[in-house]
């Protein structure tokens, strides 16, 4: 066991040690709060890359906990997955953090910001636990610490909106978590494991498909509404988009991301299993992200508000990440889950840059944002190269998921999926237009767009950090498919192997 | 794959200066004087770079370099083939001479500096379509290029600029969709993206797919290279735009859908797939009823610019006329229609700006006695409009001949009724612009008569085109002029097929 397997549980450790103590310490210091978790976010970061760079030479990292060996033992594993997602996470919420000095100081009271930035890192943490969880006790209870962090930092904003989205957030969350517990303790019962691979193997041994079938119907739909994928996604819109705009970029680009991988533990767990065909689950993985993709969009489309538009449109590219799931073929595999990176990068350059317009005006609808890329020249690019990169034009980030994906329909034999798939992107594309016309080429409606100043550079860099990224990303896209092929081959293989 | 060399860069470098020109006129947007010399040192810089490498490309070598990769098989792939050389001679001259002759024509526009650094980066854009050595390289480029011809059409912010923008950017939007999916096809079916004369695809490959992928590129590229009945954009973009970009979008954006047509047809398809398929009459009778109605149209429309976009439709569906016959003899011609056209409709485009810099008139029944306001503006225009006609010995004749010549070699009666016809038309509409100019006036002559010329360098560019026109015309045959080059590029092209 090398030396930087330990940094497995660190990566876990250190940034929910560091968010409890935050609002111990640094109770209404706000500038000392934020470089604490800013410090402890980058070190959470360079823990993740370092696991990378092993994972990548040597396949997966294993930490087992206390030294017990799985099945008896708690495991931690680094798969593809953490590679993928944990360094998005740390990434993502890094900027985020530093995005938020600005964000903060206007989006809640006082009181509340050492309590933001705890609530960030644990939700970081949680995250990372909830990636390398390998048995279902800790996957639900690093997803608990995730999901209820997030509950509290959607209700962190001002307003009567966001105590309520909040609260919608809460229940719909909890029922969802419920659900998983359930099924946990129905296969708990039923194999007298919690080890996922080993649940997988005894499962057969067992001999109990309604009890199975129901486990897995609770994990699916638990999973779904974590995942926001419709027609479970009705409680995302309000929470997306009445959070602080960095809370809606870590909920938008991180959050939902996890109930993805949950579905991914669930199906891997019941293909190795192998007690009855999963053909209906990616059956309705395939037809809900078809809905979710055109409905998504559609209602994307008819949204007066900037954050709704991209809370929306989060629910298309949901999608997408299902559709190409439910396809269950090598390239839409790989395509999903590429998507899931480079959505959560788009998606966090979006709410961060739409942040900084209505931070910067007060104003929340395109209606009244026009004319603003005279006074906001960089925050509206930022805007601007990441609508065309959650478009998916080639050569941007989000063009590589569609790209595999709607392969991925010919590999599977239904070619009519891809026009699905450009639909979505038409869709998209069409208010994403709408959006830049109404920054660039309208004349100013409102007085506070006369009188706007650009976002300080706190929030400058990282949006256009992201913005170029997003546009440019896809360039790398060869580079993240190979990454992450050992992944999406171990999900299709899962099973085929006894 | 060959290695890269410093020859191998050329292409790249070609397509880095007006980009990096582009960023060098962003920072000095605010020293007006400075926006001249790096204009036109951009241009100059590109144009020479270019003539290297047709000397280069005239000694038989050909340069490959791939760049980046997308998704496994989708590399960024920048070749100079004799095709793609002689394409990029084209934006190479024709570029420069737009924005020279923006430089006064919007001499006094505050925005004048992001006008041209736009044209610009459209410029460098439109060089990667001529040097992309695969589809998704061509389709990136251009569809990248299509957003910025956005901002470019609707720079006035009028309404009317904003209404055609947007039935722009709707038809372009949606015919790039159509290539993307015919793109995904195509992978789909040959595995490769790249062009290979004689086509990519198996003998055994299935026949409905090949139709859909046919279809997905007629109608995507045809809405490019404005084929009716998917012109609509044509009309209103190009009144809509500044007089320099309309001649842009005439002489090198809708020329581009050809070229992406011709890459289609040679490259992706093959002759001996496309003549199995049966679809080349179909494009045939597409391509005659495009002349011929947008050639009746142009008759009947008075608007200056909106006659010379109709006369764009018209000229352009000769190209494909020519195509659709897939020989070599015909290639030549469509190529040199190409090249042709691109500087005389510049150069008509160009004196419709002079015209309305001069005078404000926009429409041809306001043309009356322009001949003794605007002397030489009025014989620029007189020898264009002669040379659009096709009268011997200017270079629209050399190109209607050899089209003509070649239509008649393969036997193709009714397509060469269908050229004469539309030059016919092509009399028709553009001899009323020369009679009123120089017939005298009824009455004693306006007040306003010497209202005077405009500015030398617009006028010196309008004479660049008709003195590029003339020669053109009168020595084809010089080594490195467009002759040249067609007969290596058609010879290219078909010599795979065999």
């Amino acid at each position: 066991m090398s030396a930087a397997v330990h940094l497995l549980p660190l990566s876990v450790v250190l940034p929910i040690t560091a968010g409890v103590l935050a609002p111990a310490l640094f109770h209404r210091r706000h500038n000392a709060c934020s470089w604490w978790a800013i410090t402890a976010a980058a070190l959470t970061l360079a823990t993740t890359l370092t696991l990378v760079s092993e994972a990548l030479d040597g396949g997966l990292v294993r930490y087992p906990v206390g030294g017990w060996p799985a099945p008896y033992g708690i495991e931690l594993v680094f798969d593809g997955l953490g590679i993928l997602m944990g360094s998005a996470a740390g990434l993502l919420t890094l900027l985020i953090l530093i995005a938020s000095r600005a964000f903060v100081q206007t989006e809640a009271t006082p009181q509340r910001h050492s309590l933001f930035h705890g609530l960030v890192l644990i939700n970081l943490g949680g995250m990372n636990g909830f990636l390398a969880a390998s048995d279902l006790f800790n996957l639900f209870v690093f997803m608990e610490v995730f999901s209820i962090s997030a509950y509290a930092l959607v209700a962190l904003a001002r307003g009567p909106v966001a105590a309520l989205a909040a609260l919608k957030y809460l229940i719909v969350g909890a029922v969802s978590s419920m659900l998983v517990l359930l099924a946990i303790a129905l296969l708990h019962a039923q194999t007298g494991s919690l080890n996922m691979s080993d649940i997988g193997d005894r499962l057969a041994a067992a001999q109990a498909p309604a009890a199975a079938g129901l486990a897995l119907g609770c994990l699916v739909v638990g999973f779904l509404v974590k995942a926001a994928v419709f027609p479970l996604h009705f409680w995302l819109p309000d929470a997306h988009a009445s959070a602080p705009s960095p809370v809606s970029a870590l909920l938008s680009g991180l959050v939902v991301k996890m109930g993805i991988v949950g579905l991914i533990r669930t199906r891997m767990l019941f293909a190795e299993a192998d007690i009855f065909s999963l053909v209906a689950l990616d059956l309705l993985l395939v037809w809900l992200g078809v809905a979710a993709i055109v409905i998504g969009a559609v209602l994307a489309m008819i949204q007066r508000e900037l954050k709704l538009m991209l809370a929306y449109s989060t629910v298309t590219n949901m999608g997408y990440i299902a559709l190409g799931l439910g396809l269950a073929t090598p390239a839409a595999v790989g395509g999903a889950l590429a998507h899931m990176g480079f959505h959560a990068l788009i998606k966090t350059g979006l709410f961060l840059s739409a942040g900084a317009l209505v931070l910067s005006t007060g104003l929340s609808r395109i209606d009244d944002l026009r004319g603003l890329a005279q006074r906001m020249p960089v925050s509206s690019a930022a805007l601007t190269l990441a609508l065309l990169a959650v478009a998916g034009l080639p050569p941007t980030a989000g063009f590589v998921g569609k790209w595999q994906i709607a392969l991925g329909a010919l590999e599977a034999g239904q070619p009519w999926l891809i026009a699905v798939v450009m639909s979505g992107a038409l869709l998209t594309l069409a208010w994403a237009i709408r959006i830049i016309n109404s920054l660039y080429f309208l004349p100013p409606a409102r007085g506070q767009v006369l009188t706007a100043d650009e976002a300080p550079l706190s929030i400058r860099a990282p949006i256009l950090m992201l913005g170029l990224v997003a546009m440019v990303g896809g360039l790398a896209g060869a580079m993240v498919l190979e990454w992450i092929e050992p992944l999406s081959f171990r999900i299709l293989e899962a099973g085929h192997g006894h | 794959m060959t290695s890269v060399t410093l020859p191998s860069l050329l292409p790249l470098w070609i397509l880095v200066v007006p980009l990096a020109g582009a960023t060098l006129l962003a920072a000095a947007s605010r020293h007006r004087q400075l926006l001249g010399p790096i204009t036109l040192g951009t241009g100059g810089l590109c144009l020479g770079l270019v003539v290297v490498l047709i000397m280069a490309v005239r000694q038989g070598f050909q340069f490959e370099l791939a760049l980046m990769e997308l998704a496994p098989p989708l590399r960024i792939v920048l070749r100079a083939d004799a095709l793609g050389t002689l394409f990029a001679l084209l934006i190479a001259t024709l570029f420069p001479m737009a924005t020279a002759y923006a430089l006064r024509y919007m001499g006094d526009d505050p925005r004048l500096g992001r006008f041209l650094a736009l044209v610009l980066v459209s410029q460098g854009l439109m060089l990667g379509v001529a040097f992309a050595a695969s589809l998704m390289t061509l389709l990136a480029f251009y569809e990248l290029f299509s957003l910025i011809g956005y901002v470019l059409i609707v720079h006035d912010r009028s309404q009317r600029a904003r209404a055609a923008g947007l039935k722009y950017i709707v038809y372009i939007v949606v015919g790039g969709v159509f290539i993307l999916t015919g793109v995904i096809l195509v992978y789909f079916l040959a595995g490769d993206l790249r062009f290979v004369p004689g086509g990519l695809f198996a003998a055994d490959a299935s026949q409905r797919h090949l139709l859909t992928a046919w279809a997905c590129f007629m109608i995507g590229f045809g809405v490019k290279s404005a084929l009716m009945p998917l012109h609509g954009w044509v009309a209103d973009a190009h009144p809509a735009a500044p007089a320099p970009f309309s001649a842009l979008l005439s002489g090198i954006m809708v020329a581009a859908g050809s070229f992406g047509i011709l890459r289609v047809v040679f490259e992706v398809f093959g002759t001996s797939v496309l003549t199995e398929l049966g679809v080349m009459p179909w494009l045939a009778l597409l391509a005659g009823i495009s002349a011929i109605c947008a050639g009746a149209l142009a008759v009947g429309e008075d608007e200056l610019k909106r006659r010379l976009a109709y006369s764009t439709i018209s000229q352009m569906a000769y190209v494909m006329l020519a195509v659709a016959t897939l020989g070599e003899l015909a290639l030549v011609g469509a190529l040199m229609h190409l090249s042709h056209h691109a500087f005389i409709k510049a150069g008509l485009f160009f004196c419709a700006g002079l015209v309305a810099a001069g005078t404000g008139y926009t429409r041809v029944s306001q043309l009356d006695g322009l001949g003794h306001r605007m002397p030489r503006t009025g014989v620029l225009m007189t020898l264009l409009a002669l040379a659009m006609v096709g009268v011997p010995p200017l270079s629209g004749f050399l190109s209607k001949w050899l089209l003509g010549a070649a239509l008649l070699a393969d036997g193709s009666i009714v397509s060469l009724s269908v050229l004469l016809v539309g030059s016919l038309l092509a009399a028709a509409y553009l001899w009323p612009l020369i009679l009123r100019i120089w017939l005298p006036l009824p009455g004693p002559p306006p007040a306003d008569a010497d209202a005077g010329e405009p500015p030398s360098l617009m006028l010196a560019m309008t004479a660049t085109s008709a003195v590029i026109t003339t020669l053109l015309g009168l020595a084809a045959t010089l080594p490195g002029l467009p002759l040249e080059l067609a007969r290596l590029a058609a010879a290219t092209l078909l010599g795979g097929s065999g």
